[in-house]
């Protein structure tokens, strides 16, 4: 079908517009995607030519090294835990602030603040806040528990990262506390009338109208956090201080320092795909699952 | 209960008060649900307490003296007021102005790249007709899942052979071609614009670019703003980036430069806490100000609130 002049005049701007998208998908996206699959299955230094050796990377990192393991298991913890707990404090504050609160603009400062601090201050905050003498294990002493070692003891670090995590629920709370303000007046009314509860309100309305943006913020919570990089690099024991390093090892973490620290350039290729396959995994069972609970108004139309 | 059935017609403005004055008088006017209790504000208090204790803990080592700092004497609530520390930081033994400039410079860069190419790209895709469009942008979109870890490597060759390794290009250049999100961000915009502006242009003779540039662009300016405030807030706190194409320390922006102070400390001493603390509040206190002034334009585009389903 032959295109008229000004039809193909069109398709060549058109071209000539996406240009910087096509070039920057090919040299900074796909070209790079496709030599990370070559690399990881080269054994490579970046210094000397790479060494093919197929899929051994990846049966390495399956099979024989307990550190990615860890690594792994330590980020589904971390992920598993300050996801959904962030989500809960988020819906717990938002439907406080819901409320005809006086001051609300001011508490919804405070509570929205935290996130607006870049990772890196929060990090370096968190370093000192959760010291052995910090203002953290000071707040615990008053009601008689006596703080861990957050940052030196393996058990912990897990938990430090967590609190951080949770310290900034502000932003989870600000986008409820907007999705709170959409629903429909009438169905409180309705249920007030029918007897319900502040209680039984929450959970029979506020919650399933609610869904879809819990849901939402669940699956880009859980990618971001299988991605934690900053804190773990700032919070948690360095490689060179024995006996702490698996312990908080996160993937991320430990990619970066595969690559950029023992240049096991194919080694951490490999790392990626294996994250990217999880990441993929979980994205598509959330997917799955989302019928089973979450309610689109449209359902009911 | 007559006054809850929703009436679908609109009504006049006395009408309606003479509405909610009879529901008042009938219902309680706040909805039990809604209303707060003594518990409510003592839980926001505990809560907005808790959350501020780590920013109030920062300012006060911010504020402490070097003594306390050796000492490891801090308190929650600052008991000494070394302003002298927010000046000290810029002197000669420490290269904080360094740091604020070059991260000025990288995401100054960065903001104006995603500006420049995300506006042309998104434009083309929502108004432009060619063969391949559709797959194109179905590609755009495919690419969001894609986890920059898998890209970090490649990159880092590529940019190392380029000569750009303590460089800030590959933290620049890479926003000169544009982002998926920021790109589909710009798409929607433009979608919801009418075309009968444009057609008209196109009319009257003028040439695509010209439209872009003097019809779209200038309506353009909230969706572009909005690109800014994200590329920006991005690139100000990106620490990865930096981490691994950044190893002089004339180079480095604030958000690595602060945490590099704390790893030179002389060994058995600890790291200058107050100045650390100094650095970060240099580092957070721009993106509140840009969140203050940049609300009003997220707003507009409706996308830093309710319709989040849509990202």
């Amino acid at each position: 079908m032959a295109m008229s002049r000004m039809r193909r005049r069109e398709a060549l701007w058109f071209y000539l517009f996406v240009s910087p998208w096509v070039i920057g998908f090919l040299a900074f996206l796909l070209g790079p995607m496709i030599s990370s699959i070559y690399l990881s299955m080269t054994d490579w230094d970046s210094f000397t030519p790479p060494e093919w050796v197929g899929l051994d990377n990846y049966v390495k990192l399956l099979t024989e090294d307990p550190v990615f393991w860890k690594a792994l298991g330590n980020t589904f913890h971390y992920a598993a835990v300050s996801v959904p707990l962030g989500l809960l404090v988020g819906l717990w504050l938002a439907n406080l602030l819901n409320k005809q609160v006086r001051g609300r603009k001011l508490f919804r400062t405070l509570v929205y603040l935290p996130t607006l601090v870049p990772l890196v201050a929060a990090s370096l905050a968190f370093r000192v806040v959760l010291a052995p003498s910090g203002p953290f294990n000071d707040v615990l002493g008053w009601v008689g528990i006596s703080g861990p070692q957050w940052l030196l003891d393996p058990s912990w670090v897990k938990y430090a990262l967590i609190l951080l995590s949770v310290w900034s629920a502000g932003s989870a709370t600000v986008l409820l506390l907007a999705a709170m303000k959409g629903i429909p007046r009438e169905l409180y009314e309705a249920a007030e009338i029918d007897g319900a509860g502040p209680v039984r309100q929450f959970w029979s309305i506020t919650v399933p109208q609610l869904t879809p943006v819990i849901f939402f913020n669940l699956v880009m919570g859980l990618i971001a956090a299988f991605q934690v990089f900053s804190q773990v690099y700032i919070l948690t024991p360095k490689a060179s201080q024995p006996g702490t390093y698996n312990a908080s090892q996160t993937t991320v973490p430990y990619l970066f320092d595969q690559a950029f620290s023992y240049y096991h350039m194919g080694y951490a290729s490999a790392i990626s795909w294996l994250l990217f396959a999880v990441i993929l995994v979980f994205t598509l069972l959330a997917f799955r699952t989302t019928r089973r609970w979450v309610f689109y108004e449209t359902e009911v139309k | 209960m007559a006054t809850l059935v929703s009436t679908p017609a609109p009504r006049q403005q006395g009408e309606k008060r003479r509405d909610d004055e009879k529901r008042a008088s009938e219902a309680p006017r706040v909805l039990r649900v809604f209303r707060a209790t003594p518990f409510t504000y003592a839980t926001l208090i505990v809560v907005s307490a808790i959350l501020s204790t780590p920013l109030v803990f920062a300012v006060s080592i911010a504020l402490s003296s070097d003594h306390t700092v050796t000492t490891n004497t801090f308190t929650i609530f600052p008991h000494e007021f070394q302003w002298e520390n927010f000046t000290k930081v810029f002197g000669t033994d420490l290269p904080m102005g360094r740091f604020l400039v070059n991260s000025l410079v990288i995401s100054v860069g960065s903001v104006i790249g995603q500006m420049v190419s995300s506006g042309l790209v998104g434009y083309a895709f929502a108004r432009l007709r060619a063969p391949g469009k559709n797959v194109m942008f179905l590609i755009v979109i495919a690419t969001m899942m894609i986890p920059t870890q898998i890209t970090m490597i490649p990159q880092f060759i590529l940019f190392k052979d380029l000569g750009w390794v303590n460089t800030y290009w590959p933290l620049i250049v890479p926003n000169f071609f544009s982002n998926a999100f920021n790109v589909f961000l710009v798409r929607q915009f433009v979608s919801r614009l009418p075309g009968e502006l444009d057609e008209a242009a196109m009319v009257d003779g003028l040439g695509f670019f010209g439209i872009y540039r003097r019809i779209m662009l200038p309506m353009l300016w909230p969706v572009l703003i909005a690109i800014g405030i994200f590329t920006l807030t991005y690139t100000w706190g990106d620490f990865m980036g930096p981490l691994i194409y950044l190893n002089d320390e004339s180079k480095m922006p604030l958000a690595l430069g602060v945490q590099y102070i704390t790893t030179t400390a002389v060994a058995g001493q600890p790291p200058p806490w107050n100045l650390v603390m100094v650095g970060s509040i240099l580092l957070t206190l721009p993106m509140i100000a840009v969140y203050y002034l940049g609300q009003r334009y997220l707003y507009e585009m409706d996308i830093s609130g309710g319709s989040a389903g849509v990202k």
